[in-house]
This record gives structure tokens, C-alpha cells and sequence, in this order.
């Protein structure tokens, strides 16, 4: 690997005069409550995320995890809490308003549209960008970018993304996230169904996105060793609140931690 | 023979305009699983419109484009008024609005107009054209409708499938989650829907009125055999939408002209229920890719 200077240099050398909205983000998440109907599914829940890092959000089933990611990204409004992008409060925004904020967030394993062509989906990724001007000029090189990095989805862009595996599916809907140029990065649960090759895979590419293009990535993820092993940053959830953070590292070394939390 | 050409003929151009109703129909249940049963009321209330703008100006134009830009406006208009604060509600409730918008827009059309029959004007002759001495059965106004509605169906077809503000309607449409996590405002996109509905349905008005008049109910049966057209065609699909009031009117035609025309809407729910007992997504609904 290069050092970091060289890496920040390839970055800006292959993204050219565009508009490039990636970079460090901050983001916080304060004391956040929320729920559905009578169920309190986050109580009181306070997570930080910043720079070029990957935090990875574990517990067990029902522990609150998609439902933080969900909040975070809008789906769901809180009740209370404050949800901070860059220091400004975004709590109850709108999915929309998020996604043009630079919150790019792919739900668990159904975030392709089966219905649309690669490309189209591809395309969708450009929907938040900012400006109508912008989108003409750069769109075909933002997809150019998507293809080189992922030759798969080049070799399909025409085909419905219904015909795509499972693996091809992640990898589209990754692909389509970076194209909208986030800053904060939500992924759920993406080895979910794959193969253990596909998913080593796909943890890698989380990590590379991370690195090269400072996204500030949060991950939900069952697979707490697999998600730990990438991760910087580890948050354990327990019936909606926050049992543990510390450094990914750490977490892994708690043994007492893992046994009780994370069942490995 | 010369009958039976007669019969697809006339039956194509009155199948343009249930395709066009179907259309419509089609795009406001592709955003929002919403039948609207105002749109037959929709489109008679834009030609009564363009019967008055063309009674003033006497340009039958000038009427035509003010019909098509009221059904943008009443599409709109009824989409942010009364459909926009029943989301997330009940579905019934959004259904029964449109019943009741039905109802509201035949009524204040009996105020302003009064319940006569009104004859509105065709575009062009309406005598029959004939090939050598052979009568084709169909005029120039009916090859206009036919022209009117393909030309505006493929200017639809080419903007979703080609355009940023089609693949935002369709991905919309598709799964509206995942357009908005996008950052494609769906609510906006519903509310174009229902523009390009309304707009629709006021080309099919003004396109059928010569041939039935126009007063407050004119287009109930219209809208019933354009609904028909749409199950046909499954609800989703927009190309099955127009082939499904081609067969329609067809069928229809053929029904009236060999059986006699008081059996046409016995035959229309006949093909109906023959059609959701076979394949109840309709003919053409699509395979089921949505679920992983």
C-alpha cells in the first residue's frame, strides 16, 4: 500500500475536474430514540463516526441495529435524539433529504430495483447529486468509474438486474451507492446470503471503498468476526441500547464480551 | 369481408381511446396501487372546457390544447388537494376520494352545463374514406384518434425509457423505498403521474366526444371499458395497457357489429372475467422479479 499522501494523490488524480462530494464526514448520532408503534427499538443511543473509517454495528437479532441505520438514513423518524451530519442536526429529515446530504444508505438485500436494466440502477445513483448541470457532464464518467471498478456489472449493464446472483446484486447496489458520492456510507447486513468467498470479497471492497475515497462507512453486520476483522470502530447493541464501544480491536480481545454479545 | 375490415378498423380507433383511459389508469396504479375512478369524470369535465374555450375562440385547436392542459392542471390539482393527505392512510380511503371527486366533478358539471347532450366538433371529416368504391368504415377523424393516441404513447414510452425523468418515475413505481433512498422525491414523482393521467384523459375526452356527445355521465361507460382494457393489460404495464384496449375495441367491434350493439358491455365483461380467470395478473403482467 502506498502511505496515505499517495493514496489521497491517486484519488484526486483519477476523479479529475469532478464534482466530487466524497471526503471525512462527521457523523453523530446523540441520545436517539426510536421506535414502532409501542415498541422502543433504540433507547437513548449514542454512536460516532468520523473520517475515512469503517464502525461496525453488532448485536443480536432485535437488537436494534437496521433500525438505527434506518433512522440515520430517515426511514424512520425519531423521537428524540439528535442525529448530527457535519454538526448540523438532521434528525427527521426525509430519506431524500438525507440521500442529497450525502447519506448513502443500502438496505438489507433488497436494494437493487429487479425490475430496471444494471445501468439503470447504476444511474439511479446519480438522483441526489446536486445540480442538473452537473449530472450531464459527469454522469457517463461516474458510470465509466463504476464499470472499471467492478467489470462484472460492465459485462450486464444491459441486462435486467433480475438476472443478476446474489453476489453481482451487492456488488450493484455498492456500486450504485458510491456513484451518488456519499460521505457516510450505511451498509446492512451486506454479506447476507452469500457465498464465503463472495463475502470476503465483498468485505474488501468495504474496506478499499473506505480507504481510497474517505467514506465514512457504517456497518450493521450478524457476521460480527467478519465484520470486526475490517472494521475500526466496533458498537455493541443489546435490546436497543449500546452495551459496548470501543475500538474494533478491542472488542475482539474482550473475550467475555463476545461470548455474551456477539456468539463467537 | 369488406365487414369484418370495417369492424377492426372502427374497432382500432375506438380501442386508441379505451387504451388511452387505460393508460392513465395505469400510470397513478403504478405509483400508488390506486384506482382512480375519477378519471372519466376528469376527462369529460376538460372537454366540457374545450367545448366552451373552442364555442368562444372557434378554433377547434385552441380547444384541444386547452383540454389537455386542464387535465394537467386537474391531475395535479387533485393529486396535492385530495389524494396527497389520504397517504399512508387506509387504502380504501384514497379509493372512495376518488369516487367521491367522481362525484363532485358530474355534479358541478350538471350546475355549470346542465344535463342536455352536447355535441362537441371533430378534428377533421368524419364522412367514411373509401379505397376504390370499397368503404373502409372509418373516417379521417378516426385515423386521427388512432394517430393522436399512438404518437402521445410513444412520446410517453420514449421519455420513461430514455430520460432521467422517466427512469425517476419508474424506479418510483418499482420500489419507491429504494427511490427515495436514491434521493428521487416520490412524492413529486406521484404527483406527475397524476398530471400525465389527467392529460391523458382529456385527449381520450375530446377524442371520443363526437362520436358520443358530451354530458355530465358521458364518459362512465368510457372509463368502464378503458378499467377493462387496463386489467386486461395486468395494471402495471403500460404497453399492456394500449394492446389491451386494442383487443378491447376490437372485440367490441366485431361484438356490435355481427351481434348487434346492445351486447358490447355483456361482451366487455365477458372477456373481463375470462381474462382474471386464466391469468388473473392480467395478459400482461409482468413475472414476478420484485421479491429476492
Amino acid at each position: 500500500m502506498t502511505s496515505p499522501a499517495g493514496a489521497q494523490e491517486g484519488q484526486e488524480g483519477r476523479e479529475g475536474a469532478g464534482a466530487r462530494a466524497h471526503g471525512a464526514a462527521s457523523l453523530a448520532v446523540e441520545d436517539l430514540v426510536a421506535g414502532y408503534g409501542e415498541v422502543r427499538a433504540l433507547n437513548s443511543v449514542t454512536i460516532m463516526a468520523s473520517g475515512a473509517s469503517i464502525t461496525a454495528v453488532l448485536g443480536a437479532n432485535g437488537a436494534g441495529k437496521t433500525t438505527l441505520l434506518r433512522a440515520i438514513s430517515g426511514m424512520v423518524r425519531p423521537r428524540s435524539g439528535r442525529i448530527l451530519l457535519d454538526g448540523a442536526d438532521r434528525a427527521g429529515r426525509s430519506p431524500e433529504d438525507m440521500a442529497r446530504a450525502g447519506v448513502a444508505h443500502v438496505p438489507e438485500g433488497q436494494g437493487v430495483i429487479a425490475e430496471l436494466t444494471v445501468e439503470e440502477n447504476l444511474r439511479l445513483g446519480t438522483m441526489s447529486w446536486p445540480g442538473v448541470a452537473r449530472r450531464r457532464s459527469d454522469r457517463g464518467a461516474a458510470l465509466a468509474e463504476a464499470y472499471e471498478r467492478f467489470g462484472v456489472l460492465a459485462d450486464r449493464r444491459r441486462k435486467l438486474a433480475a438476472t443478476l446472483s446474489g453476489g453481482e446484486r451487492q456488488m450493484l447496489v455498492i456500486a450504485r451507492a458510491l456513484i451518488a458520492r456519499p460521505r457516510v456510507l450505511l451498509l446492512d447486513e451486506p454479506s447476507l446470503g452469500l457465498a464465503p468467498r463472495i463475502m470476503t470479497q465483498v468485505m474488501d471492497m468495504v474496506v478499499r471503498l473506505s480507504r481510497e475515497s474517505g467514506i465514512t462507512v457504517v456497518l450493521v453486520e450478524q457476521n460480527a468476526r467478519a465484520a470486526l476483522a475490517i472494521a475500526d470502530h466496533g458498537v455493541v447493541l443489546n435490546l436497543g441500547r449500546v452495551v459496548a464501544a470501543a475500538d474494533a480491536s478491542t472488542l475482539a480481545a474482550d473475550v467475555a464480551l463476545r461470548h455474551h454479545y456477539l456468539g463467537f | 369481408m369488406v365487414e369484418f375490415l370495417q369492424f377492426t378498423l372502427s374497432g382500432i380507433s375506438f380501442g386508441m381511446i379505451y387504451a388511452a383511459i387505460a393508460l392513465s389508469l395505469v400510470l397513478i396504479w403504478r405509483g400508488t396501487r390506486l384506482l382512480n375512478f375519477a378519471q372519466g369524470g376528469m376527462a369529460m369535465f376538460t372537454t366540457y372546457i374545450a367545448i366552451e374555450v373552442i364555442y368562444h375562440t372557434g378554433s377547434y385547436w385552441a380547444g384541444f390544447v386547452c383540454a389537455l392542459a386542464a387535465g394537467v392542471v386537474l391531475g395535479t390539482v387533485a393529486q396535492l388537494v385530495v389524494i396527497r393527505p389520504a397517504q399512508g392512510k387506509p387504502e380504501l380511503n384514497a379509493v372512495i376520494i376518488t369516487i367521491g371527486l367522481l362525484v363532485l366533478l358530474e355534479g358541478l358539471a350538471g350546475i355549470f352545463y346542465g344535463g342536455q347532450f352536447r355535441s362537441f366538433p371533430a378534428a377533421f371529416s368524419v364522412t367514411g374514406l373509401h379505397v376504390g368504391s370499397t368503404a373502409l368504415g372509418v373516417s379521417r377523424f378516426d385515423v386521427f384518434v388512432a394517430a393522436a393516441v399512438l404518437a402521445t404513447t410513444l412520446l410517453l414510452a420514449v421519455g420513461f425509457r430514455y430520460t432521467s425523468a422517466g427512469l425517476r418515475m419508474r424506479a418510483a413505481a418499482f420500489n419507491a423505498t429504494v427511490a427515495r433512498l436514491s434521493g428521487i422525491r416520490v412524492a413529486r414523482v406521484i404527483t406527475v403521474g397524476w398530471a400525465l393521467a389527467g392529460l391523458l384523459g382529456a385527449l381520450a375526452g375530446v377524442l371520443v366526444s363526437p362520436s358520443t356527445f358530451l354530458y355530465p355521465n358521458s364518459m362512465d361507460t368510457i372509463f368502464v371499458f378503458g378499467f377493462t382494457a387496463a386489467v386486461i393489460g395486468g395494471l402495471d404495464s403500460p404497453l399492456g395497457a394500449v394492446i389491451g384496449g386494442l383487443l378491447l375495441g376490437v372485440a367490441l367491434s366485431y361484438a356490435g357489429g355481427y351481434l348487434g350493439s346492445q351486447v358490447t358491455a355483456l361482451v366487455a365483461l365477458g372477456i373481463l372475467v375470462v381474462v382474471l380467470m386464466i391469468r388473473p395478473g392480467g395478459i400482461f403482467s409482468g413475472a414476478q422479479v420484485r421479491r429476492v
